[in-house]
């Protein structure tokens, strides 16, 4: 590495930080009930998110991070929430109905799915040029958002646990490369989750509507 | 790139865009329906000569340069290159498609007029279009994934071809069995490539050359049924066959000569470019499943043809048969090869892609033919028919030239390339010393018994359709089809007289064939007497001359003419009717049906056949003076029952309780993908 080492352990230890709160928020975000707050708690983990890609970006001289970790906040911690807020505010929902698994269980499960992560991850941690464990972190972000996806039943809720896998691959990018994936993949990546969200926002109100729920559950109804 | 690639490239490029031009002419004028034919069809046409021209001169030039090739698109995907090569084995099959393609194109000019009005005539022109580009495609494609996407395309068009009528319930009923029948293959295909690309590293064919030692003995076996099957399904081999009887005669008859005539080649040509140039040299049982299951599709595809009364089934049976056939001269290459005989190996190998040519052009002047029949009877059941050698006589003549052919009669071409067969099977018996040696004489009576049996089947096809009295009102109005359709006819059934009287100058066109696949060129051995007089390669110093064939034929036909003219001054002449045995009042229901012509055979393969009939008679005082008859008479079809029911009770009996994983509800399919994902993360510890 030819950034002076004590630079480098500084970032190093900041990007570990930064992950691990990461890791934290996603676990908060399995057990939080309310739909607002867990918008809020996504906000700051893509909010962390830019916060790596800064990092990275300022040891390496990377420009092109800038604009990723730009992007991030303006896209994931600014436009995405104020959207998702929005179509809450419109359909009026305020609180997550019961769960697949209820609490307890949800965090035994994502401690397993963690576990499972780290292992994962283990033959590639040399690979990781910043931070240890990074992509440990992303891997069972990844898996986690999965969980959470078929944990709750609210289509928005749905969509929040998504945006946090996308947030889990974006981080394995970071953690992986130097500078990341290539901009333009980075790009596309972005304006899918954006066209996604906003197609799935679009899709949310029709169920609503349809439904008179927002329960997905109760689509297959739609089963011939 | 040298020059003769560059020239041989520019014409390839326009016959391709002619074909692209003719399917979007045909889609864009779709509401002028004349307009529509015209250029779809004409487009078409133009194409086809141009393709005739780049494959018969690149044949022809001998091929002794790196093959030219170029890239149709720019690559997308790594490995996936849209590469169009002219190499010998593509280039021979590239003429027989684009031979057929000009016949057809011409045909449809005429034949589509009996859509207007009623179907979209510029869909028809476009799909057509699209499969001749397919095709053409399938053969000159270098590459894997382009040669699978061509594959797919032709399957698919062919698809949509078939099910044209879809207003009748038989033509999707054939269209879907088709398509399942054809994505089983293709499933197989990529199987098979898949190892292909595992043991070369590549998806281009050019890598692919001679891979057989670089594998694993079980992946080279395994390559080969993979392969078998999936080329087999599109070759219409037994008991993959069922597809073919059904689809064929419900395509529009234009679409019918096409399908039997190239598209069932593709399947031979993916066999003989998997088996001779990739899988490298063969071991033993290779080349016996090949010529066994060759036998069996002769026999019985022509057992079935007889029993058949709808005349379009009854050749797309045939095609089934001839398919036998020709995997009959490419499983004897096989085992040629395999006992070190490169000389019988090319010979045998000639004789299966004579016949490949051959029957493209028999069999789709005869379906041409029945498409005329069809157009002016508006039926395909023969019992209908009748009489029609005097109500549309070129038709008649023509489908009586490919009829002649069919039953491999000197002097027309199918008896060439089964004389090429039968001499490579006798001379197989010498080659080796193992038991094996059996299937050659076995093999070569079989192939007599297929002869005889078409010879029959198509004296009735012949007899009942054109001869006698019309059976039925249709036929007896009749009409002569129009010029195009009897243009397109002619010139097959000049192709079919050239390859017949000239098999030697046809020969030399497949010189760099077999020197590709088997390291040998045999054409000067097989051409005698100044190449009036086809050799058998020397063995045994056997030859014949089909000229001589044909002007002895002649000679015998002039004779009671000449005789006739010396002699009739004298003689009295008396006009009558010629069978009524000196009784008038012939009717047609004194004629011989073709239920009733085909009678012995049915009785003779009881045990295959197993006829049923029933028979339900009212009187009112006594037996002898019935009120009514019913009479029913069935063939039961052994592939169906017996094997395809059976395995689709079981699929559906699966896919029911398969059906529970399919709840209908996101969460549940989430669940799936995360465990699968967890599985996969697991697996990969």
């Amino acid at each position: 590495m030819n950034a002076p080492s004590v630079s480098a352990d500084l970032g190093s230890q900041l990007i570990t930080l930064m992950a691990a709160l990461m890791l934290v928020l996603q676990l908060l975000l399995v057990v939080e009930n309310r739909v607002l707050t867990g918008i809020r708690l996504y906000a700051i983990q893509s909010l962390f998110l830019a916060g790596i890609a800064g990092v990275v970006a300022f040891f390496n001289n990377a420009v092109d991070v800038y604009i990723v970790a730009a992007l991030t906040v303006l896209g994931k911690v600014v436009f995405l929430p104020w959207l998702l807020n929005r179509q809450v505010r419109r359909i009026q929902i305020v609180q997550e109905i019961e769960p697949l698994f209820n609490a307890p269980t949800a965090m035994l499960v994502c401690g397993g799915l963690t576990l499972l992560g780290y292992i994962v991850a283990r033959p590639f941690t040399g690979l990781e040029r910043l931070g240890n464990n990074t992509l440990a972190i992303a891997i069972t972000l990844v898996l986690t958002g999965f969980f959470l996806m078929f944990n709750r039943r609210k289509a928005l809720t749905q969509v929040l646990a998504l945006l946090t896998v996308e947030n889990g691959v974006m981080l394995a990018a970071i953690a992986l490369t130097t500078y990341g994936m290539p901009l333009v993949v980075e790009f596309g990546i972005f304006f899918d989750v954006l066209v996604a969200v906003m197609i799935l926002g679009i899709l949310v109100y029709r169920i609503r509507e349809s439904f008179a729920s927002m329960d997905t559950s109760k689509l297959n109804q739609l089963k011939g | 790139m040298p020059v003769d690639a560059i020239l041989s490239a520019a014409p390839l490029k326009f016959a391709l865009l002619c074909y692209v031009a003719g399917a979007f002419a045909g889609l864009v004028f779709f509401r002028f329906e004349r307009a529509a034919t015209l250029l779809s069809f004409g487009c078409a046409a133009l194409a086809s000569l141009c393709g005739l021209a780049v494959c018969a001169a690149a044949l022809a030039g001998g091929m002794a340069a790196a093959n030219p090739s170029f890239d149709l698109l720019p690559s997308l995907v790594p490995w996936m290159q849209f590469t169009v090569r002219l190499d010998p084995l593509g280039a021979f099959f590239g003429l027989v498609v684009s031979l057929l393609g000009l016949a057809i194109s011409v045909y449809s000019l005429g034949y589509a007029r009996g859509f207007y009005g009623r179907k979209n005539v510029g869909v028809l022109g476009a799909f057509f279009n699209a499969l001749l580009l397919a095709t053409t495609l399938v053969f000159l494609s270098g590459n894997a994934f382009f040669f699978l996407i061509a594959w797919e395309i032709m399957a698919l068009t062919a698809y949509c071809l078939v099910s044209f009528e879809h207003e009748k319930d038989e033509a999707r009923n054939a269209g879907v069995l088709f398509f399942v029948m054809s994505h089983l293959g293709t499933g197989c295909l990529i199987l098979g490539f898949l190892l292909l690309f595992q043991a070369s590293g590549g998806y281009g064919f050019d890598g692919f050359h001679a891979l057989g030692d670089a594998m694993s003995p079980g992946k080279r076996d395994a390559a080969f049924l993979l392969f078998l099957v999936g080329f087999g399904v599109k070759a219409g081999i037994v008991p993959l066959h069922i597809w073919l009887p059904s689809a064929h005669p419900v395509a529009p008859s234009n679409v019918s000569a096409f399908m039997s005539g190239v598209m069932i080649k593709a399947g031979i040509y993916g066999l003989a470019r998997a088996f001779f140039d990739f899988l490298g040299p063969p071991p033993g049982w290779w080349g016996v499943t090949v010529l066994s299951l060759g036998v069996i599709s002769a026999v019985l595809g022509v057992l079935y043809a007889l029993m058949e009364h709808d005349l379009k089934r009854l050749l797309a049976y045939h095609s089934i048969e001839n398919i036998g056939i020709i995997l009959m001269g490419l499983g004897a290459a096989l085992m040629f090869l395999h006992s070190g005989h490169p000389v019988l190996a090319a010979l045998a190998l000639i004789a299966g892609l004579y016949h490949t040519i051959n029957h493209a052009v028999f069999k789709a002047l005869l379906f041409l033919g029945a498409g005329a029949v069809l157009h002016a009877t508006h039926t395909r059941n023969m019992e209908e028919m009748g009489g029609l050698a005097k109500r549309m006589r070129w038709t008649a003549l023509f489908f009586l030239v490919g009829a002649v052919a069919i039953s491999a009669l000197p002097p027309l071409n199918g008896f060439v390339s089964e004389w090429l067969t039968y001499q490579a099977l006798l001379q197989g018996f010498g080659t080796t010393a193992s038991l094996v040696r059996i299937m050659f004489p076995i093999s070569g009576a079989m192939l007599a018994l297929t002869g005889a049996l078409a010879a029959a089947c198509f004296v009735k096809a012949f007899g009942i359709t054109f001869l006698a009295q019309p059976r039925g009102e249709h036929a007896a109005q009749a009409q002569e089809a129009p010029f195009t359709m009897l243009l397109g006819q002619g010139i097959l059934t000049a192709a079919c007289v050239f390859l017949g009287l000239f098999p030697t100058v046809f020969l030399k066109l497949l010189d760099p064939l077999t020197q590709q696949l088997t390291g040998e060129k045999l054409s000067g051995q097989l051409t005698a007497a100044n190449g009036l007089a086809l050799s058998n390669g020397a063995l045994s110093g056997g030859t014949v001359s089909m000229l001589g064939i044909a002007f002895a034929g002649l000679a015998l036909l002039a004779a009671p003419l000449v005789l006739r003219g010396l002699f009739a001054a004298r003689a009295k002449t008396r006009l009558a009717p010629t069978w009524d045995c000196g009784q008038p009042g012939l009717t047609p229901r004194m004629e011989y049906t073709a239920t009733g012509f085909s009678k012995p055979i049915r009785m003779i393969f009881k045990a295959l056949f197993r006829p049923r009939r029933e028979m339900q008679r009212e009187y009112d005082f006594s037996p002898y003076f019935a009120t009514t008859l019913r009479f029913e008479s069935h063939v039961e079809e052994v592939f169906q029952t017996r094997i395809y029911r059976p395995l689709v009770r079981q699929v559906l009996r699966v896919s029911r309780r398969l059906r529970a994983l399919q709840a209908g509800s996101i969460q549940a399919y989430l669940i799936y993908i995360f465990l699968t994902l967890l599985a996969l993360l697991i697996f990969a510890l």
